[in-house]
């Protein structure tokens, strides 16, 4: 893909910019993407960031805050809210609708409506987990990792993460012949896969293995671990990352397979 | 062309063939000089699943002619053009586009058709003028965008989003980015659709501008009276299959297979007075009106043939056909000539 974008001419630079700025434009316009995957996490986190109790490191957690805890739980969050609300509605919604369709018959394939869309989700995603960090370590306290090495594997987490969850959205707006059913399949996707990022309780509270084991072999729960361990100067080994190489690996695939233009 | 032959083939009372290939020649001859087509279509054939959606269909289009294809919903028509424009793969059959293969060069002819098909749409809130903006890149070298939503009578819209726009807007506008690659030819699919009467003649003097710009335009329509004010040359399509070809008028002359005058005799009379003449191919008696059917110089025939028996005739009205009677009168004759399999 990137070195497809490298070898675009001016001309289709200029047209795939175009393409994201229009999708911004609407993002801007309909801004329950924006809500959910900025506010709401941004929400959370001014919440217990001000609430002393949930600031304060506890033995339970080994030694860390909740608020500490969590934060990572907000990033993976603000990853299922870009890849799951919005992406696949927005796609399935223009296939229905015959976005698609017209810019088929354009020396522009549709293609490149679901790049720019991806881009789109990828900004967002940028931003709200921008905003978690900022304000997390400049307002609250938030421990950020350590060293270069925690930074540079919670940015391997992230990217991973991102790719996994846009897969997962993508597959979808593949299947999901209207908004509507998009929504009723992410939600079937979107709850599950925010429990196992720890976003109603921490895992770590429950104390099952059955519920760590399922964990690991999500992509939330790995990219939390991933980032969890990252953040609080931990290696996370290499499961996480083969977990995640592997969800992306299929739902693109899948996505690839079963995506009908019209 | 010979599709139309096919057609006057079964033609027992109309014009001989030898009228109509001269018609369909000097039609052809009058749109294009002698340059070839622009769009040549050859035996295409597509089926969806076990439905034959367009089966044999051949023709071709000049530069600068209004090409109407024409048929119910359903007759296959927008398929036809699907495949013109590369975006669907024809199950058999030749076409070339500019000498393009719509599918392999897909590319290159979209830069050089401009396409406007049903069932596509703009995302809702994206405003008209970025619209144009956006489809505008999309091309090598695209129209002046203002210029052309100022033609259209767009200029006030040009900030309203696409959701919000009338349907008689929506039209214009999707004419608009169909136009904004400058394209050769404008293939415009049931563009009228959905609009009220008079949305629908702003709409039709439109294309004749379009066409004044020296644009070659393909356009697809159910609407009789669309394709009798607009086309240079109309394809008949029917159940997938091509019934006939050629200018609206004519098609509507030869389609049916008589003209009918009405008329009230003074007297009574047998019936055999006037279907004896070879002019007349059917006779309906209602008491003292009488209608004829038939052919060539029928009014003065019947009425001569009757002064002669010494009957008047009196409010002699002439009904003329136009071309809904014709495609009345042909896509009925293919449906019965199929399933007596007398067309193949």
């Amino acid at each position: 893909m990137s070195t497809r974008a490298l070898s675009l001419t001016p001309r289709q630079r200029r047209a795939f910019g175009l393409l994201v700025a229009g999708e911004i434009k609407i993002a801007i316009r309909r801004p329950v993407g924006l809500l959910v995957a900025v506010g709401i996490p941004f929400a959370l986190l001014v919440i217990f960031g001000s609430i002393p109790a949930t600031t304060r490191p506890l033995s339970a957690l080994g030694g860390i805050s909740f608020f500490n805890l969590y934060v990572p739980t907000l990033m993976v969050f603000v990853l299922i809210a870009v890849g799951l609300t919005g992406l696949p509605q927005q796609l399935s919604g223009y296939r229905q609708q015959g976005v698609l369709r017209r810019m088929s018959t354009t020396p522009v394939a549709p293609s490149w409506l679901l790049a720019a869309q991806t881009t789109v989700s990828l900004i967002l995603a940028v931003i709200g987990i921008g905003i978690l960090l900022g304000a997390g370590a400049g307002a609250y306290g938030l421990a950020l990792p350590h060293d270069v090495g925690g930074d540079f594997v919670s940015l391997v987490a992230l990217v991973l993460t991102a790719a996994a969850t846009i897969g997962l959205g993508l597959l979808v707006a593949a299947v999901a012949k209207s908004p509507q059913i998009a929504s009723a399949l992410t939600a079937l996707f979107f709850y599950p896969l925010a429990f196992f990022s720890g976003l109603y309780v921490p895992l770590q509270e429950i104390h099952s293995q059955l519920i760590t084991d399922i964990a690991k072999g999500l992509p939330t729960g790995a990219g939390f671990n991933a980032l969890h361990a990252a953040f609080t100067g931990h290696s996370p080994g290499v499961l996480p990352f083969l977990v995640l190489a592997g969800w992306i690996i299929v739902s693109s695939l899948a996505a690839a397979r079963l995506f009908r233009w019209e | 062309m010979s599709v139309s032959f096919k057609y006057i083939e079964k033609d027992r009372t109309g014009m001989s063939i030898q009228e109509l290939v001269q018609r369909d020649t000097r039609a052809s001859v009058s749109s294009n000089g002698s340059a070839p087509p622009v769009i040549e279509i050859a035996h295409l054939r597509k089926e969806y699943g076990t439905t034959v959606a367009v089966d044999d269909v051949s023709f071709a289009v000049h530069r600068g002619e209004i090409f109407g294809i024409l048929g119910r919903n359903g007759a296959g028509k927008t398929t036809t053009v699907e495949c013109i424009t590369g975006l669907r793969r024809p199950d058999r059959g030749e076409i070339s586009v500019f000498g393009l293969d719509p599918r392999r060069d897909r590319h290159e002819l979209h830069e050089r058709v401009g396409v406007q098909l049903q069932d596509s749409a703009l995302p809702d809130l994206l405003r008209v003028r970025e619209a144009v903006e956006l489809y505008a890149s999309f091309y090598r070298e695209p129209a002046d965008g203002r210029e052309l939503i100022a033609t259209l009578g767009l200029q006030d819209a040009e900030h309203m989003y696409f959701k919000h726009l009338s349907g008689g807007q929506k039209q214009r506008l999707s004419i608009v980015l169909a136009l904004i690659g400058q394209p050769e030819i404008a293939v415009l699919d049931e563009l009228t659709t959905g609009l009220d009467p008079e949305a629908r003649r702003d709409t039709w003097r439109l294309i004749e501008g379009v066409r004044a710009r020296g644009v070659t335009i393909v356009l697809v329509t159910h609407f009789m009276e669309e394709a009798e004010r607009l086309c240079d040359r109309v394809a008949l399509i029917d159940h997938g299959r091509m019934v006939a070809l050629d200018r609206p008028g004519a098609l509507a002359l030869a389609a049916t297979t008589s003209k009918r005058i009405r008329l009230t005799a003074t007297e009574p009379f047998p019936d055999v007075l006037l279907s004896a003449l070879p002019e007349v191919s059917a006779v309906e008696h209602h008491g003292p009106e009488v209608v004829v059917a038939g052919s060539g110089d029928l009014v003065t025939a019947v009425v001569l043939a009757l002064h002669r028996a010494g009957i008047h005739a009196e409010d002699v009205q002439i009904e003329t056909a136009n071309l809904e009677d014709a495609f009345l009168a042909l896509t009925d004759e293919t449906t019965h000539g199929d399933t007596n399999g007398v067309t193949r």
